[in-house]
């Protein structure tokens, strides 16, 4: 259920907009904040909102790789496979964080911490190899200090 | 015009055409998948690519985003397109899992044709293919997603053509998914249109599933009689049965699609109850076995009641040469006139409506997608005439105004104004906004009679409950559009609206706009059997004297009065008191065991026929196969079956037509060919209607319009409707169409009954406020006949006094008294 603070104050930014459609991606993040993930019932809560049916939302929620339709863990980690980081070491990077958080790509930690995703280009390009925690950007990489990013991060789970 | 040069060969094109459409007028095929001439071009899949030469463009580009223009010089056979497009369908393939042996598209699969097109033959990827997980998608469709090659067809077919919003583009990059977001049944009754539009075999026709390769059924262009619009189609038939149906391209009528209850709605055809051999008192017979002990009772109550005790009754479902047969049989045997439609009201509103559409205002379906303003005058498209539905959607994107006056809860896949009036208020309504729209200046230069129709437009009294403000807004559009078309129903609204919507579209043209008109009508043939049929007679008129006995036999052919009258017990009791009931059919309806005699006749698919659309478009169309006992029924499931017979097992069946000409004996000397001449040369001689018909060999294969009312002399002498019905705190029942389970023969269908909703009846929610009713309760109506229980559906969108039941036949809602309109509150309670 949604609690009717948070839907009041998306109805409210709804009744603002001329094509209730727009907010689709904000409305999306809220939820998404709200649990953890865009779950199924999520997607229907947004279409309905909006006016859009489940799987117009559907269609946008898939594409975007900040939304997430399956559960995740406490930090997200979006390890950037694009062509910078990729010229500057992406693959051992990522090769690192599956073997040290024993995951494969999509996967999940087993104490629920930490997901590995990878996403294509954050703009960072000048901090490559690069990578999104949270939406808070970490580069350029080396395995020395992931160790020390992901043993912080740790601490404070 | 621009002119081009495709492959050495130049051609002089329309402005605004695309090169892969101007290669394909000189006959040359570039590959294609996104490209669909409906859905027009993206140039997402690369697969049409060609080399222009010399002109604007140089290089390799895709003919599907170039328009065609002067000097242009294009290559289809260049060197490096070819090789471009060889890659692209090598990556396009990439994750094809290659199934085509046990693919229903095999056969017929346009990616296959690419495939070898554009030369790609060996599979050089190594890796792993991706799969997905297949969705359920409701009885008509299954679903093969491995094969997808993300041409995107399906999804801006479904979403951007025909307006439903439960199936598209999911994910992205290899990954885009095509689907539902939960697995169900889809909601769109056109979706049946995205097995012809999958280029490969993601989509295929679920219930002929494996039941054959395209080159093994018998495909016969072929015609669709489950609505009034006459849509094109292609029967498939193999093993002596009819299998599937699929869409054929007509530019007057249908375009492309076709809609779910036309695709399906052939079932009956093939039926194991279908009746299939005569019978007389409960015993078999042959036909002419049958038709002797048919004329000798005729013969006994003509001697004893005289040849007018004799009535015969058709429907709009019968062909052309049925219903001429019918009337000619009639008239030489001195019977009552035979009888079409099943009241009078619908009979006197289909005889207007033929009379004044003239050629100068009907247009085509096709052209509706083009008007800038389409008024709805008591007309359900998406329940009567789905195929309307659509091309309402197609004027709409275009940025047409859609305005429906209609007391139901109308529906349709595009925005629209609805402006829920009762039956007399369409007129005042709509009356109010022509006479809102048109300028005085423009007025005073109309002659005499325009005017004054004009002026009784806003003479009556104004019986509508809408807004002002809405009358003007539509009032504003429809003063400055170009193209206005009136489509007006024939089923639920006054004895004088069809007359009102073509004097609107006639007042409309005087006052200088491209105005049309489109008429919806009950049934296939409604326009012929309008044409053939007198005032004042229809199915209820025979019921009548059948109950003062002056009527004592009864013919029914292909006619099942107890689908639509909505006096069940009225016309079972007059059947009764029938000495002789005879009934001809092809399916097995409940007049069937009744029938003293019954001959079996034959279905469109097995001896064609003539048909004539609601635009009075008459359209030929041929068998679709030979006709007998399904094989799968014969051979009990062995195959092949082990009967040995120099005849096909259940052909007995002959045409309506035929077992009636034999009753004026003229059936045995002629073959079945030149008997559909003569009928036609007796049409043409003797019913002053049809004597601008066209001979059967002059009918081109879309058909010819033939009209009645010769250039707008019948105008400007519509009625006001006579009112009269005040309000006594009842409400007034409308029966109606929905597009599954309320057309007669696509109720035979087993995949069509599964889409088809329980029905509903529908309240306006003041109504069931003041009743105390909630929506989906059950609720019982107690009528004269009985009582009607079903759900209740309580709606804002609709007439308030009002009760909307639907024709469903699984309702039992014939508890009518005869011409009731209205039933007290009283009559309606909850079912705990």
């Amino acid at each position: 259920m949604l609690p009717d603070e948070l839907r009041e104050a998306l109805e409210k930014q709804i009744a603002h907009v001329d094509h209730p459609r727009e907010l689709v991606v904000d409305a999306m993040l809220a939820l998404q904040d709200h649990y953890g993930y865009l779950s199924d019932e999520a997607v229907e809560q947004t279409a309905a909102m909006l006016g859009m049916s489940a799987l117009e939302v559907e269609e946008l929620s898939t594409f975007y790789t900040f939304i997430y339709r399956e559960p995740v863990g406490k930090y997200v980690i979006h390890v950037c496979d694009s062509l910078i980081c990729w010229m500057d070491g992406f693959e051992s990077i990522k090769n690192y964080l599956c073997q040290k958080l024993d995951i494969e790509v999509g996967g999940t930690s087993a104490d629920g911490l930490f997901t590995l995703l990878p996403v294509c280009c954050i703009g960072y390009c000048d901090r490559a190899p690069a990578m999104l925690i949270n939406r808070k950007v970490y580069g350029p990489l080396t395995p020395g200090k992931i160790d020390q990013i992901l043993e912080k991060l740790r601490s404070e789970a | 015009m621009p002119k081009i040069i495709i492959d050495d060969r130049d051609i002089e094109v329309a402005p605004g055409t695309k090169v892969i459409e101007a290669a394909e007028q000189l006959g040359i095929m570039i590959p294609r998948f996104c490209y669909h001439p409906a859905l027009g071009s993206v140039g997402a899949c690369r697969v049409c690519a060609v080399k222009f030469l010399q002109g604007p463009f140089k290089g390799v580009q895709m003919s599907c985003m170039v328009d065609a223009q002067d000097d242009m010089v294009v290559s289809t056979t260049d060197e490096e397109a070819v090789a471009f497009r060889k890659s692209v369908i090598e990556w396009l393939m990439l994750h094809h899992p290659h199934d085509c042996p046990v693919c229903d598209a095999g056969g017929h699969c346009l990616l296959q044709d690419m495939t070898v097109s554009g030369g790609h033959g060996i599979r050089r990827y190594p890796g792993k293919k991706r799969t997905y997980h297949d969705q359920y998608l409701g009885p008509l469709i299954q679903h093969e997603m491995n094969r997808c090659i993300h041409c995107y067809r399906c999804s801006r077919f479904y979403q951007e053509f025909n307006g439903y919003r439960d199936l598209g583009a999911m994910q992205s990059a290899n990954q885009t998914y095509f689907g539902r977001f939960e697995e169900g049944i889809l909601e769109s009754p056109f979706s049946g249109n995205l097995i012809d539009i999958c280029p490969t075999g993601v989509y295929t026709d679920k219930p002929s599933r494996y039941f054959g390769r395209r080159w093994d059924y018998e495909r016969s262009p072929s015609l669709c009689i489950n609505c009034s619009l006459g849509c094109h189609t292609i029967a498939s038939s193999r093993y002596r049965k009819v299998v599937r149906q699929e869409a054929r391209l007509n530019e007057a009528i249908n375009g492309h699609f076709i809609c779910d209850r036309g695709r399906y709605g052939f079932s009956y055809n093939s039926l194991k109850q279908r009746p299939r051999t005569a019978l007389f008192d409960g015993q078999t017979a042959s036909i002419d076995e049958g038709l002797a002990v048919l004329k000798q009772r005729l013969q006994a109550i003509v001697d004893t009641d005289g040849s007018a005790a004799i009535a015969c009754a058709g429907s709009s479902r019968n062909s052309l040469e049925t219903l001429a047969m019918i009337k000619r049989v009639s008239q030489a045997r001195s019977w009552q006139p035979p009888a079409y439609l099943i009241d009078d009201a619908i009979t006197a509103k289909v005889k207007t409506a033929i009379s004044v559409l003239d050629p100068d205002l009907a247009v085509e379906m096709r052209e509706i997608e083009s008007a800038d303003f389409v008024a709805v005058l008591g007309a359900d498209p998406l329940n009567e005439a789905p195929m309307l539905a659509l091309a309402l959607r197609q004027a709409q994107r275009k940025g047409a105004t859609i305005a429906v006056f209609d007391p139901r809860p109308v529906c349709l896949p595009c925005e629209f104004t609805h402006l829920p009036a009762d039956p007399d208020a369409i007129h005042t309504g709509f009356g109010a906004v022509i006479n809102t729209a048109l300028d005085a200046a423009v007025v005073d230069k109309l002659d005499a009679p325009a005017r004054e129709f004009y002026s009784s437009l806003a003479a009556g009294e104004q019986t509508f409950t809408f807004q002002q403000t809405e009358i003007d807004t539509l009032a504003e559009k429809l003063k400055t559009c170009q193209r206005p078309v009136m489509v007006c129903g024939t089923e639920i609204v006054s004895r004088q609206t069809p007359a009102l919507a073509a004097d609107c579209a006639a007042l409309l043209q005087a006052a200088g706009k491209a105005a049309g008109l489109f008429y919806v009508m009950p049934g296939t043939n409604a326009f012929a059997a309008g044409l053939l049929t007198d005032e004042n007679v229809s199915v209820e008129t025979l019921i009548t004297a059948i109950e003062q006995g002056s009527v004592k036999a009864l013919i029914l052919v292909e006619c099942n009065p107890l689908w639509q009258f909505p006096d069940r017990q009225r016309i079972e009791q007059a059947l009764q008191k029938l000495e002789l009931l005879a009934v001809t059919d092809y399916v097995n309806s409940e007049v069937v065991p009744k029938a003293n005699i019954f001959l079996p006749t034959t279905t469109l698919y097995e001896s064609g026929g003539i048909y004539i659309n609601q635009e009075g478009r008459v359209q030929v169309v041929e068998p679709a196969y030979r006709g007998g006992i399904p094989i799968a029924e014969t051979g009990n499931g062995d195959h092949p079956p082990r009967i040995y017979d120099s005849q096909i097992p259940g052909v007995e069946p002959q045409a309506a037509w035929q077992i009636l000409a034999q009753l004026i004996d003229i059936g045995q000397q002629i073959n079945a060919n030149d008997l559909r001449t003569d009928i036609q040369h007796w049409l043409i001689k003797s019913e002053s209607g049809f004597n601008q018909l066209p001979g059967l060999a002059q009918i081109p294969p879309l058909g010819t319009r033939f009209f009645q009312a010769p250039n707008s002399q019948k105008h400007f002498e519509c009625q006001q409707p006579n009112g009269g019905s005040t309000d006594d705190g009842r409400l007034e029942v409308l029966v109606t169409e929905r597009t599954f389970g309320t057309e007669e023969l696509s109720a035979y269908s087993a995949c069509l009954q599964e889409l088809a909703n329980a029905p509903c009846i529908c309240m306006h929610s003041s109504d069931a406020q003041q009743l105390n009713l909630n929506d989906g309760d059950q609720v019982a109506l107690e009528l004269n006949g009985g009582v009607i229980e079903a759900r209740l559906q309580v709606v804002e969108n609709m007439a308030p006094a009002m009760l909307i039941i639907p024709r469903d036949g699984k309702l039992n809602w014939q508890q009518m008294e005869t011409g009731q309109t209205r039933i007290r509150r009283d009559q309606i309670r909850k079912v705990e």
